[in-house]
């Protein structure tokens, strides 16, 4: 279980984020939803520990009870762009947090080759970013992320970048790679088709300052999550949307 | 492919081709404006003593020169590392570059004499600073995101500038190096101008000495040859160290 209480982030002369907590079990997908600006990426580098400069943070993080120091290695993060290095290959850009961590060469890759088949980018190894396209970008990402073997992963906007299709079709492979492999995944975005889809969780958040109005369970099983079963969550959540963002 | 050699090629044809019919419409005195087909006789009779200069040339300017990119990435990491440094420094290097290399020349021969130090560290002065400038500014110039990333992989400073910032930088270093090559050869010449026993700079004086104006311009295209080498060279490693399809593209 990992907690984040009190978070207080602040640029000079305003409260970006205000007294803002919340728990992440130790598995499932939490939504993070909210308005543009109102601080959701803010809240995920924090928790990575890589704050801008200019900005001031105040609060803590534990894990399992007991206050832990950040960057934490039971945390990892994929920034809202996908970051991949141009001038790695793709295996070599999948293998960098093991690398950084202090993993030979030899191991990482070992580690992680066998994943480019399941992770539908079989043959990509030894090409670079440039070479692939959004959809294997963004699973290049995903597949970095992942072999790090953080128990908390935080994705900021993970598929935001793709066309409707492939978006569609990441969320299940998302899914589908989750039920391989367990972890709690914090994930942020702009969708609320995919945050009802493929949440357990929704956390909505309200702007100036940036705080958690709701925090919505989502019990309906993944199966039973079509468009309409949907649609009276979805309207909520709008609704929440709305009424905490003055036009 | 040839299409690209032609349009390269054709500019410095038609101006060479002006220039041999201008000499002989004009009669201008070859003591003035020799013709090229002249010049390039007076290459090829010559062809032993330039050579030689030639080559003393080249190797004062890539000895600088390798000297100066040492310096120059050294310099650049230690600058890095040390902010307070680098603002301090920054405009002292800048200052520096305003001083015309007709009064360094001969400042240095005077302060080091006629050996290879005073023309080698006239080299690492011209050359060092657009290195410096486009390494510091390729650090900087890191997307954040990359930064972010490592450091949230729990990198500190040293392993985000080594996996970062230094690979982030080739491109910029790249274009400072070029640009730095091409000062190289124009320094030494400069540096053997102002005193030396042997180099193109020392030729190209006793040539003017003895109203040799085919020899000079002779002389001229030798050194335009060396720096174009220099460049091609740079370019060959660019492409054999380059990753990935934008610096291949970029090479
Ligand atoms: N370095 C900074 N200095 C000052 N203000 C900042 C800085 N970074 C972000 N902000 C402000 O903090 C607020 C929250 O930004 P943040 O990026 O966390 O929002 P977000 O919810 O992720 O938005 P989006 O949905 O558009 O990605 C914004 O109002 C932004 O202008
Ligand atoms: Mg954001």
């Amino acid at each position: 279980m990992l907690e984040l209480r009190g978070l207080t982030v602040s640029a000079p002369g305003r409260d970006l984020v205000q007294d803002l907590s919340l728990s992440l079990p130790d598995q499932g997908i939490t939504a993070l939803i909210g308005p543009s600006g109102c601080g959701k990426t803010s809240v995920l580098k924090w928790l990575a520990g890589i704050l801008p400069v200019g900005l001031q943070a105040e609060g803590a993080l534990h894990l399992d009870g007991r206050p832990i120091p950040r960057p934490h290695p039971a945390l990892s993060y994929q920034p809202q762009s996908d970051a991949l290095f141009p001038w790695l290959t793709i295996a070599e850009n999948a293998t960098l947090g093991l690398r950084v961590a202090g993993m030979g060469k030899r191991e990482a890759q070992a580690k992680v080759v066998p994943l480019f088949d399941p992770f539908g980018l079989a043959g990509t190894e030894a090409l670079f970013p440039a070479e692939l396209s959004g959809g294997m970008r963004q699973r290049a990402a995903f597949l970095r992320t992942i072999v790090q073997d953080s128990r908390f992963v935080l994705l900021d906007e993970p598929f935001s970048a793709l066309d409707a299709v492939t978006r569609i079709r990441m969320q299940r492979w998302l899914t589908d790679r989750l039920r391989e492999r367990p972890r709690a995944v914090l994930m942020v975005t702009h969708d609320l088709h995919e945050a009802t889809g493929l949440a357990d969780r929704i956390l909505v958040m309200a702007a100036a300052p940036g705080r958690i109005v709701a925090d919505i369970p989502v019990p309906t099983p993944q199966v039973r999550r079509d468009e309409a079963a949907m649609a009276p969550l979805r309207e909520t959540l709008k609704s929440l949307l709305l009424e905490e963002t003055p036009t | 492919m040839l299409s690209r050699v032609l349009t390269l090629l054709l500019p410095f044809a038609l101006l060479l081709a002006g220039w041999e019919i201008y000499c002989a419409r004009t009669g201008a005195s070859p003591l003035i404006l020799p013709p090229p087909s002249r010049v390039l006789t007076a290459l090829w009779t010559e062809r032993a003593a330039i050579g030689g200069h030639a080559l003393s040339t080249l190797s004062v300017a890539a000895l600088g020169f390798s000297l100066s990119v040492a310096f120059a990435v050294l310099t650049s990491v230690a600058l890095h590392f040390t902010p307070w440094a680098e603002r301090a420094l920054v405009p002292v290097f800048v200052v520096s570059q305003t001083v015309p290399l007709v009064a360094l020349a001969p400042l240095m021969i005077l302060w080091f004499g006629f050996g290879l130090l005073p023309k080698v560290l006239l080299v690492v002065l011209v050359t060092f600073f657009p290195m410096l400038l486009s390494l510091l500014s390729g650090y900087r110039q890191t997307p954040q995101a990359f930064c972010d990333l490592l450091a949230a992989m729990g990198a500190g400073r040293w392993t985000i500038f080594r996996r970062a910032r230094l690979p982030a930088a080739r491109a910029g270093f790249l274009a400072g190096l070029r640009i730095s090559a091409t000062y190289a050869i124009v320094a030494t010449i400069f540096a053997e101008y102002a005193g030396a026993r042997q180099g193109l700079g020392i030729y190209i004086l006793s040539a003017k000495n003895n109203f040799r104006a085919d020899l000079v311009l002779a002389a001229v295209l030798v050194s335009a040859a060396l720096t174009l080498t220099l460049l091609g060279i740079l370019h060959l490693i660019a492409r054999a160290t380059a990753r990935g399809p934008m610096d291949r593209s970029d090479a």
